[in-house]
């Protein structure tokens, strides 16, 4: 038999068929974003060049036809390049989110809309499974976290953003009062992970890599896991039992906990190492930073988390006494609100800007100032007077604000001779904090005397040992940056235990930054659900949990206000598929064209911001249903698919078979859904279609409890019917003809069925 | 005595036809003729007078005006007259000499729309000839002349025949590619409208060497006259048993269908060329099939440009044996293909134009010998050949002899036969921008590479000759340049990054010119000039004042006038209308 | 002619033609040649036309768009009473054509493929009129004026300008 090589490799072809189709049946993938088996080969992509030897020119697979004795290249580097240039300059005319901007400011990841949108379909087990992907504290940190997501919600060009960390706890609540999912663990791998941090980032990683199947022990100098979830924040905003109930389930999937046991003092870096596969470090940044003015070490001022740890295990009584908080973040204001629950006289935070530079979150402050917190804005403490060691007044540099700084935050100013002496007993400064080294020795630092780890791979300089969270690199951030770490982290430790350590690698998107309110001015306004809370009286008073929870209905009234940002073809884009497999970057910024969406069609949607022009819907229709509703319009670099005569979609020829949508390769035409549509990987069932006696086959795309679409087989055909008429509940067995174009599409090109 | 006028496109956009009304108007009869190349000396009339002994003798008068033809009637009338200022000047006649016409050899000579002038100047004896021999006896001969594609390609001719004559099939087709895009040539519009019957002739033979009985003309819309002149000679040719069946009672049957483009550069592309001639969009298809197996209608079909065609007959009355010596016989050596090449002389040149000269010529000669060389004693900078598809060759390599492999060493090609002279004051990142412009609205979309890397490189180009160019775009313009070449599928997208390929090899420091110094050397692209008043010549006239559109420019009457350079757009008003040249372009200072 | 311009339902003056040639265009590639025929006598192509032209041919309407909308020659919005056709060859660009360009579209108040608001002019770019050596050169219904500057161009456009003006008084 005659044979040709592929890549060094001798493979079979049959004659008559395309480099592409011998290539593929032979298992070497070769990317095409023009080519389907159904229509002609029409070549325009050239995604799927490869290297033909003797051919001067690099050759199109999809439609150069095979011959004996050939030799084939498909991955040289001639072929690489030119291939990734094509999936560069359709990078560059694509326009769109293939990611919402929630999640992509998510340090996280976690998939904001995808979860909102389930949750907005009623779908709450895929909705919270669907966030155990990215993160295992979702009760927990749905209510702690200061909500990157919704700063960077579209719904805020509207009217406000979707509470998104709300409903994500409100997921998390409903699991946990009813049956707490587990995840799969898989089989045991025979290695050993120890992680020294029971915080939010290390019990992350924990549930990562034992989700692997690896032996994790989780190593934690506290009486309880939790780090600052349990030590740093309240009870009024995280009750300490849902973080119990969060960790009991991590303990359950088979993480090893053991609390009371420091680094340094109970064990070592060196003796861990020896013990385990892998060693994590997660330990945090536990040490308040200090003012370095006068009076820091009077009695009487503490730091912002050391204040907040005393009252886990003190009673303590503020009764009477003045307090006065320094700093701006969410740490002064837990520290504030904390004092004004302890039943103090006074309560002042002390900042040098004003509310707008305030980096603390605005519902903190506000609610802050609801429960009597007296803010001292544009003001900075000099010193700490004491008389006989013990805080009696603190001297307050009055400031204003200049020029911005390398932030971006205009930056404060001393005004010459203003200053305020304020009567106060306790100072609490929460401005900030701090590793501590212990037991780090033979590691090396950053400059900022942070643990030095690979941006990556998480690598720190000792082999096996890996570094996340606030004790790295940059210092102390929020827990959900820290959470993202450890996901990747157990990525990449997972790579590492497996032989060949692979560091993370962000995915290259597609954004849109170019929106503005005008582009939302159509939608109809609908004001965020607020959730209900307790009074600012009832909350002076105690630690019980502020907010109170979404009922279901609400719930589902705030997630449906989503706007639906990130592409629905997030999961099957081929482009963005090739692109991040072959590492393409977007090197040819440019112009993209611009379109109108077109959703006038009952069945389907047409975005051609995300056309890539591979002609295939334009062929389909042509070529094998007979219709030619949609043809090529204008040419170069404006060539654009239209309907017929540019008229809308529904009043062409069109017969909604939705052909066009099964074959396009991108987002740019999709399928109407029957429930608010939301980008989820799809369960796919094969079955077949009885509305006809044709009974083509058909892959039914489910997620939970959602039929999402029924797609034509592999190479097949589907008609309006056996696509979309389940939208309207038509199920039953017919003994109709099919339609002439079935018919004669099918045996013309070989059969569709099944 | 005859009076005939020169109505090419180039003589009529002369204003040829105010002339011959003049003439018509005075009771004289004209006739008319096609370009004969010099265009820069139309309207151009010529006066055929017979002596006693019947010897007819010819008087050419150039650039004529009313004036001239006032003068030149005057002249015929026997009256005191000043024609002579308009006759032919002797440097100008020397034009032709060097020239050696084969494709033009009946333009500016014979009336195009009548078919006996052909004839008595040999035209169908060629045809006459080849019918006697056998088709394989037709193809040895074209192959014996070396003839190759003049649409720029430069594929042997008896190769392509060959491989239409070799397919099966009854039909097939001769089709003549008369889609001439390059917008900087235009001699196959001349010789279609100079010589038509020697586009037919050539079809003939090769349609009777191929075995075809259809032919096809794909002409440009834009070439009206072309195709009125072209369905005229058409029709002689039917009636002369031309075109038809049984040929000349050879028993050989062949007619021809003329069929406009509609405006797309790309049907060019012999591909691209069959979708249109189907009625669809221009798009070019896979090869293979070539067209020589599945062309026009899936049928055999060969396709050569006008100027191949009309170089077919000349073989044909003379010997393939004299076409391929027609070098050697013109005292040149060593070039690497056969016969002449028509070239389009055009830009900063002294006498621009149409020239057809021996393959092997040097650059150098056709633009300093024929064209007369730089218009304005300006420096010659850089000659582009080939279009949208070509490069340039800088003055330095001038002595680069015309063939198909030299040129293509140089990175430019051969080309259609556009050849656009440039001087100092041309600033040659603008002419890869100009090209690139080009190609870009003509790409037909279907290829990433092409529709998306040309708009890419546009816009990098843009960004260079606008000021906002960063050092980085040099290398991403290279590369991309080579992404567009290396993954394109037709010539198009292949050979359209070659004008910034070139340019960027041999005028590279023009782009760092502009990115690093933020300067253009040729003083061409707006954002980076102003225009200043040199008041020592200014005569505080006022006029440039007047028409300002920025009001940049202020000064007393009769006092030296100042341009606020802030204010000044570019726009050359100025320059325009100053009447004592005190206008001077200057750089205009940047703030980095 | 230019009486017909804007009644595009009437399909008379293309009738004739599609009588001899709708049926065969199809399949003999005659659809380019239609449609030239049709904007000859319309000026323009409407998309009744278009559709027109889609039901007498059997040429799905699709297609004809997309054909039409690929070459340049086709117009799709009625045309000035004077088309300007502004020369864009290499020479007429060597030459200085991108000034000339600008001091038509500034005198007229359009870019190029607009028609002023009086309906008088048309500004259309092509690729190369052929007259290089009289470059740049710019051809106003037919007729071509070359060698030209900014200045002699608005003067041009003027003199048509008021000889329309003296018309219509």
């Amino acid at each position: 038999m005659d044979t040709i090589t592929v890549n060094g490799k001798q493979i079979d072809f049959l004659s008559g068929e395309t480099v592409l189709a011998a290539v593929q049946r032979a298992g070497v993938f070769i990317p095409t974003l023009c080519h389907d088996e159904r229509v002609t080969p029409y070549a325009s992509c050239g995604v799927c060049v490869v290297e033909l030897e003797g051919s001067p020119r690099l050759v199109r697979a999809c439609s150069t036809m095979v011959a004996a004795g050939q030799s084939i290249l498909t991955d040289s580097p001639r072929a690489l390049a030119t291939r990734k240039a094509a999936l560069a300059l359709l990078l560059s005319d694509h326009r769109g989110d293939c990611r919402p901007p929630c999640v992509e400011a998510c340090p996280g990841k976690t998939d904001c809309q995808g979860y909102v949108g389930l949750l907005a379909n009623g779908e709450y087990m895929e909705a919270l499974t669907l966030i155990k992907e990215r993160l295992p504290l979702p009760a927990s940190i749905g209510r702690v976290c200061p909500r990157p997501c919704e700063t960077a919600c579209r719904r805020k060009l509207v009217e406000e953003p979707i509470s998104i960390a709300q409903l994500k706890y409100h997921i998390a609540d409903h699991d946990l009062r009813s049956g707490a999912y587990l995840p799969e663990v898989a089989t045991d791998s025979g290695k050993k992970v120890a992680i020294i941090g029971g915080g939010p980032g290390g019990l992350t990683a924990a549930f990562f890599l034992r989700k692997q199947g690896h032996q994790v022990d989780v190593l934690d100098m506290m009486p309880e896991m939790g780090g600052m979830l349990r030590y740093g924040i309240p009870e009024y905003r995280l009750p300490k039992k849902v973080l119990a109930e969060e960790i009991a389930l991590i303990a359950k999937m088979g993480v090893h906990m053991r609390n009371n046991v420091r680094l340094g003092t109970d064990m070592t870096l060196d003796g861990l190492a020896q013990t385990y596969d892998a060693v994590v470090i997660a330990i945090g940044a536990w040490k308040s930073i200090g003012m370095r003015i006068p009076g820091e070490n009077l009695q009487g001022v503490d730091g912002g988390i050391d204040f907040l740890r005393r009252v886990h295990f003190e009673k303590v009584d503020l009764t009477g006494k003045r307090v006065a908080i320094v700093g701006g973040g969410n740490t002064a204001m837990d520290a504030c609100r904390t004092a004004v629950r302890l039943n103090a006289a006074h309560v002042y935070t002390v900042y040098r800007r004003t509310k707008a530079e305030m980096p603390a979150d605005a519902i903190e402050i506000e609610e802050a100032e609801e429960e009597g917190v007296i803010f001292k804005y544009l003001a900075n403490p000099l010193e700490i007077l004491g008389e006989n060691g013990i805080v009696k007044r603190i001297s307050l540099q009055k400031m204003r604000l200049g020029e911005p700084d390398a932030s971006g935050r205009r930056s404060p100013v001393p005004i010459e001779g203003d200053i305020e002496i304020m009567d106060v007993d306790l100072v609490i400064m929460a401005i900030g904090q701090q590793n501590d080294n212990t037991g780090l020795d033979g590691l090396s630092l950053t400059k900022r005397g942070t643990i030095a780890a690979d941006e990556t791979s998480f690598r720190t300089s000792i082999e096996k040992i890996f570094a996340i969270g606030d004790a790295t690199n940059r210092g102390a951030d929020i827990a959900i940056t820290a959470i993202g770490e450890a996901r990747m982290a157990a990525g990449v430790i997972g790579s590492f235990l497996e032989g060949e350590m692979l560091p993370y690698r962000a995915p290259v998107l597609v954004k849109r930054e170019d929106l503005t309110e005008s582009d939302f001015a159509d939608r109809e306004k609908a004001a965020r659900v607020k959730m209900r809370h307790r009074s600012a009286k009832e909350r002076r008073s105690g630690f019980s949990e502020v907010n109170l929870g979404y009922s279901a209905e609400e719930a589902k009234r705030e997630a449906s206000r989503c706007l639906e940002c990130g592409c629905l073809d997030y999961f099957e884009c081929k482009l963005l598929d090739y692109v991040n497999r072959y590492g393409v970057k977007p090197v040819y910024p440019g112009e993209a064209r611009k379109y109108a969406v077109s959703d006038e069609h009952p069945y389907i949607t047409r975005n051609m911001e995300k056309c890539v022009l591979c002609g295939l819907c334009v062929r389909i229709c042509e070529e094998v249903v007979g219709v030619a509703a949609l043809g090529l319009v204008n040419r170069g670099f404006s060539t654009v698919v239209a309907p017929e005569m540019r008229r809308p979609l529904k009043e062409t020829s069109c017969i909604s078979c939705g052909m066009c949508v099964s074959l396009c390769p991108t987002g740019a035409l999709l399928e109407k859904t029957a429930q608010k549509p939301v980008p989820v990987r799809e369960e796919l069932t094969k079955t077949a279609c009885n509305l006809c006696e044709a009974r083509c086959g058909i892959i039914m795309a489910t997620r939970g409890d959602l039929h999402l679409r029924n797609l034509p087989v592999e190479g097949g055909l589907l008609c309006e019917k056996g696509r979309f008429a389940f939208l309207n509940g038509e199920t039953s067995d017919k003994q109709e003809a099919p339609p002439e174009w079935i018919v004669r599409a099918s045996s013309g090109k070989g059969s569709s069925r099944t | 005595m005859r009076i005939v006028i020169g109505k090419g496109s180039c003589g009529v956009a002369a204003g040829a036809g105010k002339i011959e009304g003049i003439f018509k108007a005075e009771g004289f009869e004209t006739g008319i003729t096609g370009c004969i190349g010099m265009c820069y000396l139309e309207p151009i009339v010529e006066v055929y007078d017979s002596d006693v002994s019947g010897n007819e003798a010819k008087k050419t008068y150039v650039n004529v005006n009313e004036k001239a033809a006032r003068e030149i009637i005057n002249s015929l009338l026997g009256k005191k007259n000043q024609a002579g200022k308009y006759g032919l000047p002797e440097e100008d006649a020397a034009i032709l000499a060097g020239q050696k016409r084969i494709a033009l050899r009946n333009c500016g000579i014979i009336n195009p729309e009548k078919i006996e002038e052909y004839t008595a100047r040999g035209g169908y004896a060629g045809l006459k000839r080849s019918l006697a021999l056998a088709p394989e006896a037709v193809i040895e001969e074209v192959k014996t002349s070396g003839l190759a594609g003049r649409g720029g390609a430069g594929f042997p001719t008896w190769f392509k025949w060959n491989a239409a004559k070799n397919s099966s099939g009854e039909e097939k087709y001769t089709i003549c590619n008369a889609d001439e895009g390059d917008p900087g040539a235009f001699m196959d519009r001349a010789i279609i409208e100079g010589d038509p019957h020697s586009v037919i002739e050539g079809m003939l033979i090769g349609a009777y060497a191929m075995g075809s009985s259809h032919g096809v003309v794909y002409v440009r819309a834009e070439y009206p006259l072309a195709i009125v002149r072209l369905n005229i000679a058409l029709e002689q040719a039917r009636d002369a048993g031309y075109l038809g069946k049984n040929i000349a009672g050879s028993g050989f049957d062949f007619d021809i269908r003329v069929k406009a483009g509609a405006g797309a550069f790309v049907c060019g592309e012999e591909t691209a060329l069959i979708a249109s001639l189907e009625g669809e969009r221009g798009m070019p298809r896979l090869k293979p099939p070539f067209p020589a197996q599945k062309g026009f209608w899936q049928k055999p079909s060969n396709i050569n440009n006008v100027e191949t065609y009309a170089s077919v007959p000349w073989i044909f009355s003379h010997s393939g044996r004299e076409f391929a010596d027609i070098a050697k016989n013109s005292g040149i050596t060593g070039a690497q293909a056969t016969g002449t090449k028509v070239f389009a002389l055009t830009g900063k040149i002294r006498k621009g134009g149409l020239v057809e000269v021996p393959i092997g010529m040097t650059v150098r000669k056709v633009i300093f010998d024929i064209g007369g060389g730089i218009k304005n004693g300006k420096a010659f900078k850089a000659v582009q050949l080939g279009g949208p598809s070509g490069g340039c060759v800088p003055a330095e390599l001038a002595d680069t002899v015309i063939d198909y492999q030299s040129l293509a060493k140089t990175g430019a090609i051969m080309g259609s036969g556009g050849m656009v002279v440039m001087d100092e004051d041309t600033c040659m990142v603008d002419v890869a921008r100009f090209f690139l412009d080009f190609t870009c609205k003509e790409s037909c979309g279907k290829c990433t590479h092409c529709r998306i890397g040309t708009k890419r490189m546009l816009e990098i180009l843009n960004r260079i000759v606008g000021g906002y160019g960063e050092e980085e775009d040099i290398e991403i313009l290279e590369q991309l340049a080579n992404q567009v070449k290396e993954g394109s599928l037709c010539g198009l997208g292949q050979t359209a990054p070659n004008p910034v390929l070139t340019t960027l090899r041999y005028f590279k420091h023009e782009y760092r010119d502009h990115i690093v110094n933020r300067k253009c050397t040729a003083k061409q692209c707006k954002n980076f000039i102003c225009y200043e008043i040199d008041a020592k010549k200014c005569k505080g006239c006022g006029l440039c004042k007047k028409d300002c559109p920025t009001a940049a420019i202020s000064g007393e009457m009769k006092e030296p006038h100042t341009i606020k350079t802030a204010d000044c757009i570019a726009c050359r008003r100025c320059k325009d209308s100053c009447k004592f040249n005190a206008v001077k372009v200057g750089d205009r200072k940047w703030i980095q | 002619m230019k009486e017909q311009r804007h009644q595009s339902l009437d399909f008379s003056l293309i009738e004739p033609y599609l009588a001899r040639k709708a049926e065969t265009a199809k399949n003999e590639g005659g659809l380019i040649a239609i449609l030239q025929k049709a904007q000859e006598a319309y000026g323009y192509l409407s998309t009744e036309l278009m559709e027109y032209i889609a039901e007498r041919t059997s040429i799905k309407p699709a297609k004809i768009l997309g054909v039409a909308t690929f070459y340049s020659q086709f117009k799709f919005n009625p045309v000035g009473r004077h088309l300007i056709m502004l020369c864009q060859g290499t020479a007429c660009h060597v030459n200085g054509s991108s000034e000339i360009e600008d001091a038509v579209s500034s005198y007229l108040g359009i870019s190029e493929g607009e028609t002023t608001e009086d309906g008088l002019f048309t500004l259309n770019s092509v690729a190369c009129l052929g007259c290089c050596s009289l470059s740049p050169v710019m051809m106003i219904d037919g007729d071509a004026y070359g060698n030209l500057t900014p200045r002699t161009a608005r003067k041009i456009l003027d003199t048509i300008r008021t000889s329309e003006g003296e018309v219509e008084e």
